[in-house]
């Protein structure tokens, strides 16, 4: 921090690990360390910059922010480069304001770097929001003296599917491969060449296949880097940009969402120091066509009775016949919710009251994807009260002497969380230990250690932890320490049983990091079997009291009992114990059985969809419920830590209602009041129940003994990509292009063992189905074969109705 | 009685000073060159549009009249020179005040005014022109767009020898 | 005038197969060794700093100092690292010093590493010289044979081991970070300073990097001792140097004289100009270093006296010109150098440079104008001191000192008149 200079105080005081300086003939202290760039910025004064960014190293490259120093009454002979030199006791500075010679190195690297840029600024996507333009009109000549030949390239180049490159507006600043090496550690992009033919570039045949290579667009300080999205769309001057929150990961990264003439034109990383500083990942930064798409439901749907089909109706219309519907199946056999992982806490809080008032019943789950009830023990027991007072933060990891990741791939699930954990491992705060299959990109660029073992057999390596690597436990016993679990430990029987013995002995806090960004906050909001709002128990009665006078209803109308999970709501319609079903936003390929999903579906008496765009759900339902997109409402999400990340509405009036609205009017049909009119009711009707009393969990689940796989058959190791056939990710060809090789993989042994070629094919076959893939060899565990579960033609749950650490058969070849 | 007479003197003197009534649209009267009529979207010689899709005609218009938005030129579908070109392109001539700022803002010399002035209509849809509205009609030896570059190897060659490949194309 | 002196450095030149071992220790080689051996390394050091021997790559830095430098008992490993990537224009005296003596500086290397710890040391050759490197690789492997290098050299418990490593011919190499990261297997691009080598260098650990003609002098003092160093050449900068005379002189080559000495006498040794055409220009340490005249025939050259009269000792790399040389044309070759050579780091140097060999080049042919006179010197001052590393400013200093002397030739490229250029084809 600095301090500001008083005026009329005579003496400034230097605190410990300070420094005082003068800056343009302004006193000022700043700590030890500190650039002088950014001193100076702190008072006010902006020095010109292109290849200094305050998350990277620095370079020094470009040279625009040359200053005049003075150290202990000497002036230094050159004018020092202000983003690389610290501050220092007694420094005397001249910046441009007060120093001739400053402003006149700053303006002769200005007039150098413009000699061989090219003069295309209006066809340039930066052109109005470029800092070298800018700069170049503040501070540059209004002619130039380069009567010469400008060096040329082709451009623009595709250094991967997103990227495009050219070469010739480059300025050499090196932000980019600084980024790519120290932040994303995906140096897939290094300078060639020399002198004034230096360049950026990629190796032949290895595209810059990054996760992040988004970032690197956005920190370009010119237009050489553009993406293949945002090509040409639109102006600066043109967009208007709105604040707002990923609905992606469960990272909920800040973002800035440019649009214009009501349809979003790019996104760009926010600025968050708590979150996710000033980096997002490409999902969360390409992927946001899904909302215009041309298949988005935009009326109400209901099916006719006569032809069998689905077709367009007023509001009034379908809001009646789904009430009626709701009500029928309500008082037949009673209505289970579906609510999937995507949803606002507003939305998801409409749904859990909804299912509590409306439909008198526990039967809602928010977990559209493998469970067990093993979670839903951890989490309402324990992680439905962390937040980021008592709970694993960003900030915390980077402090953390150690991390052990349990059934977590941070990268591809959480990609905010993997950069935290690059970042404190590089610096060498943070030792990384990674419980799983094999050594993927994230172990190797966390500098983080595997901790192998058989899909499914996590738990007995936890178990285990205290007897064969001493030195993890060790070093999670010390102060700080955190174990993140990831969603695939609910297809890991005992997992969450072994985490929470391992934490009680370590003492190592423990955070639980989902896929989707509505997965926290639905579990706060009590979109479970078993819990109301704030993590209250439903079989408890002074809570369900609580809730019940806070919501004005009749005392003892909540229903007690706890109820069925997805897989219970599911099996229940499929074999008529429930009428009718509420779906909103799940894929049923993404459950652990969508054989069972669709039985249930095309079984259930009834089933009411609020849905973004058509699905296997609404193929069913009786009546279809368009509802917005994240861009087209507000609300919050609860990121993994469980901080509320509030967004506001970006595109105004296009008439798209939130599931809470639906809900809402729908709810009055059936003659109940949510009180969810807006988000905006919806929160504070949330906030007057506040929290609950934790009740603590009693999780005993034993770590299963694991039996050999039999002949020809392997145990399944497989987790989601971050890019892959995710539905949110559609119409997006540029971005599809840079997801990592769809390939099996296995061990040298295990491949010998199949009789599998390196670089053939190997097929997976459950008695459900089959699939076919090229192979890779890695060092899996012997016995186990690992596949993406969703992208490309590999649909491990569709077509296997497999997941993590089930027995799948293993053959050589294309079938 | 005189009053009325010098009435009418009024009336009669006027019936032989020069007529200044428009006899619009009998007769349409020839405007000055330099008047600011309905905008055109030029193009090079070998019919290749001019317009880049910069946006800087938008930017620069004082009255929001000016929608564009960016293509990007393919080897199977150019429609200019270089690496862009407007693939949309909208005036609203309901917002346009005629102030030519958009002219001056044009870094391709693709848009300029024409001399027509008729720009009424009885609908608002229809006072939104398009690009295709806008766009200047195929002179001989122009090719509708998209085609090859004709005239040289890259964008280079058609605006630094411009002048001599429209006085060779005249030809 | 022939200098009195007993040559130093080059004294086995002229010895049959001088680059042989057996030549080495004939002539009184390997006999440093012991004696460094037996006494303390901080001893060397301080004895280095008495001899007053300043780095002969080109700044003079002193070289005792630089040892001293290096942090003792911070548990890290210590590395010397021998700069001889000789790129600089005109410069040729530790590619000869390496054929004709390769032993010195092996000796040299052994003693260094010694007196400074360090258990691994690398010779970073530029890689064209590959007859040189050859010859290198040959002597390493015979002081390995001979107990010299290896573990446990010569019974006193000090283990070195020594590597020859050829660059690719990057003249940015020859800046010490720069070829402290293309040594480490990275692009040859300068780092950022600080943390000097002495601090933080190869791996990130304390690392001297010097010049072979400055390692290949250790030696000598070792056995001379400091006070007969300190005999030759001038007060702050003692000892011999070997001169490279290049260009219109009868008898091109390298003279070691001792510092101090001036063109007059190195010219007397090298039998004056070539032809007698007379002297117009000259380079005091290549072409980095500001051009001299015959007016500077007698300017001392040592670090001081170079400095004085305008200009830098740099590496003692002569170029001599005669009156048949178009100074611009000189200038136009020596900055297409720099241009191709630039590392293109830093805009100043990877631009400037770019846009100095156009305007040349378009002087040269006859189609400049006096303004691109104050162009070209304009643009040198926003090169130089601005620049990421020193090359930026070694980039300019033909131009700006050839403007300086010599400013009526630019002139008269510019008189569209007289377009015949003195010399463009010598």
């Amino acid at each position: 921090m600095t301090i500001a200079p008083d005026k009329n105080s005579t003496e400034l005081v230097v605190p410990e690990g300070h420094v005082k300086l003068v800056i343009d003939g302004v006193e000022v202290v700043a700590p030890k360390g500190e650039l002088l760039i950014r001193t100076a910025e702190r008072l006010g004064t902006v020095i010109p910059r292109f290849c200094d960014h305050p998350l990277l190293e620095p370079a020094g490259a470009c040279r625009q922010c040359l200053v005049e120093v003075e150290m202990g009454g000497r002036p230094m002979p050159k004018p020092q480069a202000s983003c690389t030199m610290t501050v220092a006791d007694g420094m005397v500075v001249k910046t441009q304001l007060t120093s001739p010679v400053a402003d006149k190195a700053q303006q002769g690297v200005m007039e150098l770097l413009l000699i061989n840029h090219p003069l295309d600024c209006p066809i340039c996507d930066k052109g109005g929001e470029c800092p070298l333009q800018n700069q170049a009109i503040a501070h540059g000549r209004s002619d130039s003296r380069f009567h010469e030949h400008k060096r040329t390239f082709p451009k623009p180049i595709n250094i991967s599917t997103q990227v495009l490159l050219d070469r010739e507006r480059c300025v050499l600043c090196q932000r980019c491969t600084r980024f790519s090496a120290q932040i994303a550690g995906d140096p897939f992009i290094e300078l060639l060449e020399r002198g004034a033919q230096q360049q950026i570039g990629v190796a032949k045949e290895k595209p810059f296949q990054s996760y992040f290579s988004g970032n690197t667009i956005q920190i370009c300080p010119v237009g050489a880097l553009t993406s293949a999205a945002y090509r040409f769309r639109a102006r600066p001057f043109d967009l208007v940009s709105t604040p707002s929150v990923c609905e992606h990961c469960s990272s909920g990264c800040a973002e800035r969402t440019d649009w214009r003439r009501g349809k979003v034109q790019r996104k760009l990383a926010g600025d968050d120091p708590q979150v996710n500083e000033e980096w997002i990942c490409d999902k969360g930064r390409f992927a946001f066509r899904y909302a215009t798409a041309d298949d988005r439901i935009t009326r109400p749907m209901v099916r006719d009775a006569e032809t069998g089909e689905l077709r367009e109706s007023s509001w009034t219309e379908a809001l009646q016949v789904a009430a009626a519907g709701l009500l029928a199946a309500r008082d037949a056999n009673g209505v289970g919710v579906l609510t999937g992982g995507r949803l606002t806490v507003e939305d998801a809080y409409a749904y859990s009251k909804f299912a509590r008032i409306a439909l008198h019943t526990n039967d809602i789950d928010f977990r559209a994807r493998p469970h067990s009830a093993e979670e839903l023990e951890f989490l309402s027991g324990t992680t439905v009260f962390t937040n980021p007072d008592n709970g694993v933060t960003f900030q915390g990891i980077e402090s953390a002497p150690a991390a052990l990741l349990v059934a977590f791939e941070p990268e591809e699930e959480a990609p905010i969380v993997f950069l935290r954990l690059r970042k404190s491992a590089r610096k060498g705060t943070t030792k990384v230990f990674h419980l799983g299959q094999f050594t993927t990109p994230a172990v190797e660029k966390t500098f983080g250690t595997l901790l192998a073992c058989v899909p499914g057999a996590e738990a007995n390596a936890l178990n285990a932890l205290p007897d064969h690597a001493s030195d993890v436990v060790e070093l999670l016993g010390k102060p700080g320490a955190v174990i993140l679990v990831g969603e695939r430990a609910a297809e890991i029987p005992g997992a969450f049983t072994a985490v929470a013995r391992l934490a009680e002995r370590t003492g190592a806090k423990v955070a639980w990091i989902p896929r989707r960004a509505g997965e926290r906050g639905a579990l706060a909001v009590g979109a479970t079997p078993n819990l109301l709002p704030g993590g209250r128990h439903v079989a408890n009665t002074a809570a369900r009291t609580e809730v019940e006078r806070t919501w004005g209803v009749e005392e003892g109308s909540l229903p007690a009992n706890p109820g069925r999970d997805t897989t219970g709501i599911l099996e229940a319609a499929a074999n008529g114990q429930l009428s009718g079903l509420v779906v909103g936003g799940v894929d049923p390929f993404d459950l652990p059985d969508p054989a069972l999903a669709e039985k249930a579906l095309a079984q259930a008496g009834f089933v009411v969809s609020l849905e973004l765009r058509p699905s296997a759900v609404t193929a069913h339902a009786d009546v279809v419920l368009p509802i917005a997109p994240a861009v087209e409402k507000s609300g919050s999400y609860l990121n993994w830590e469980g901080r509320r990340r509030e967004f506001g509405t970006t595109l105004e009036g296009t008439g798209a209602l939130p599931d809470c609205r639906v809900l809402d009017t729908l709810a009055v049909e059936m003659d109940a009041d949510l009180f969810t009119q807006t988000p905006a009711a919806a929160a504070a009707d949330l906030a007057r129940l506040g929290e609950g009393a934790p009740s603590g969990s009693s999780l005993n689940v034993a770590a299963p003994l694991q039996s050999p796989a039999g002949a020809g058959k392997a145990v399944l190791a497989t987790w989601h990509r971050l890019i892959g056939n995710g539905s949110l990710q559609v119409d997006e060809p540029h971005l599809a292009g840079t997801a990592r090789p769809v390939v099996a993989k296995v061990a040298e042994a295990t491949a010998q063992q199949f009789g599998l070629e390196t670089g053939g094919y190997v097929t997976v076959s459950t008695e459900r189905g089959a699939i076919t893939l090229p192979v890779e060899t890695d060092d899996l565990p012997e016995g186990v074969i690992w596949l993406p579960t969703n992208s490309g033609d590999v649909t491990v749950r569709a077509t296997l109705g497999a997941g993590h650490g089930s027995i799948v058969s293993v053959s050589g070849g294309k079938s | 009685m005189f009053e009325s007479l010098k009435g009418f003197g009024v009336t009669f003197g006027t019936m032989f000073k020069k007529v200044v009534t428009e006899e619009y649209p009998e007769v349409k009267k020839v405007t000055a060159p330099r008047f600011h009529g309905r905008h055109q979207l030029n193009r090079h010689p070998d019919g290749l549009e001019k317009c880049v899709g910069c946006e800087l005609c938008a930017w620069a218009c004082p009255a929001d009249a000016i929608f564009v938005e960016g293509g990007d030129n393919t080897e199977e579908a150019r429609y200019s020179p270089g690496e862009r070109y407007g693939m949309d392109y909208q005036i609203n001539y309901l917002r346009c005040i005629g102030c030519g700022l958009c002219i001056e803002a044009c870094p391709t010399r693709s848009l300029t005014m024409t001399n027509e002035y008729e720009l009424a209509d009885d609908n608002r849809q229809d006072l939104i022109f398009t690009k295709e509205d806008l766009l200047a009609p195929l002179l001989p030896g122009m090719e509708q767009p998209p085609h090859p570059m004709r005239l040289g190897n890259n964008e280079t060659d058609y605006y630094v020898n411009g002048p001599q490949l429209a006085k060779e194309a005249g030809q | 005038m022939v200098n009195p002196l007993t040559p130093v450095l080059t004294k086995r030149w002229t010895e049959p197969r001088s680059w042989t071992i057996e030549t080495y220790e004939r002539t009184g080689g390997y006999t440093a060794l012991p004696k460094a051996l037996k006494a303390h390394p901080d001893q060397l050091i301080q004895q280095c700093k008495d001899s007053g021997l300043r780095g002969r790559g080109g700044a003079g830095f002193p070289t005792g100092m630089k040892w001293g430098f290096i942090p003792q008992g911070d548990g890290k490993p210590h590395y010397l690292v021998i700069n001889a990537d000789e790129g600089e224009p005109g410069t040729c005296k530790d590619i000869p010093l390496m054929m004709a003596d390769p032993h010195s500086l092996i000796e040299g290397v052994i003693i260094t590493s010694y007196a400074i710890r360090a258990n691994f040391a690398a010779i970073y050759v530029r890689g064209e010289v590959l007859h040189c490197i050859r010859r290198l690789n040959a002597a390493v492997k015979d002081a390995y044979a001979k107990g010299y290098l290896g573990k446990d050299i010569l019974g006193s418990g000090f283990d070195l081991d020594v590597v020859i490593h050829a660059g690719a011919g990057a003249y940015i190499c020859g800046e010490e970070t720069a070829l402290l990261d293309s040594l480490e297997g990275r692009r040859g691009q300068p780092r950022l300073k600080p943390p000097f080598p002495a601090t933080s260098g190869l791996y990130a650990s304390p690392t001297v990097v010097n010049n072979v003609e400055t390692i290949a002098s250790v030696p000598f003092i070792v056995n001379g001792g400091a006070d007969w160093f300190r005999e030759m050449g001038r007060d702050r900068s003692p000892g011999p140097k070997i001169y490279s005379l290049s260009g219109h002189v009868t008898n091109p080559g390298q003279y070691e004289a001792p510092m101090g000495t001036t063109l007059r006498q190195l010219l007397d040794m090298a039998g004056g100009m070539k032809d007698g055409i007379p002297l117009k220009f000259w380079t005091p340490g290549g072409s980095s270093t500001p051009l001299f005249t015959a007016e500077h025939l007698d300017v001392p050259l040592d670090f001081e006296g170079a400095a004085e009269a305008g200009s830098m000792l740099g590496t003692t790399a002569l170029q001599i010109f005669n009156e048949t040389v178009s100074v611009p044309w000189a200038v136009m070759k020596w900055t297409e150098f720099y241009k191709h050579e630039s590392c293109g780091k830093c805009t100043p140097c990877r631009e400037g440079t770019y846009w100095l060999v156009q305007i040349l080049q378009r002087m040269v042919a006859g189609n400049g104008t006096a303004s691109d006179i104050d162009t070209l010197l304009d643009v040198c001052d926003n090169i130089l001191g601005r620049s990421f590393c020193a090359l930026g400013d070694g980039a300019v200093s033909p131009i700006t000192s050839g403007i300086k002397y010599f400013k009526d030739e630019f002139l008269a490229l510019c008189d569209q008149n007289s377009k015949v250029l003195a010399g463009a084809n010598a």
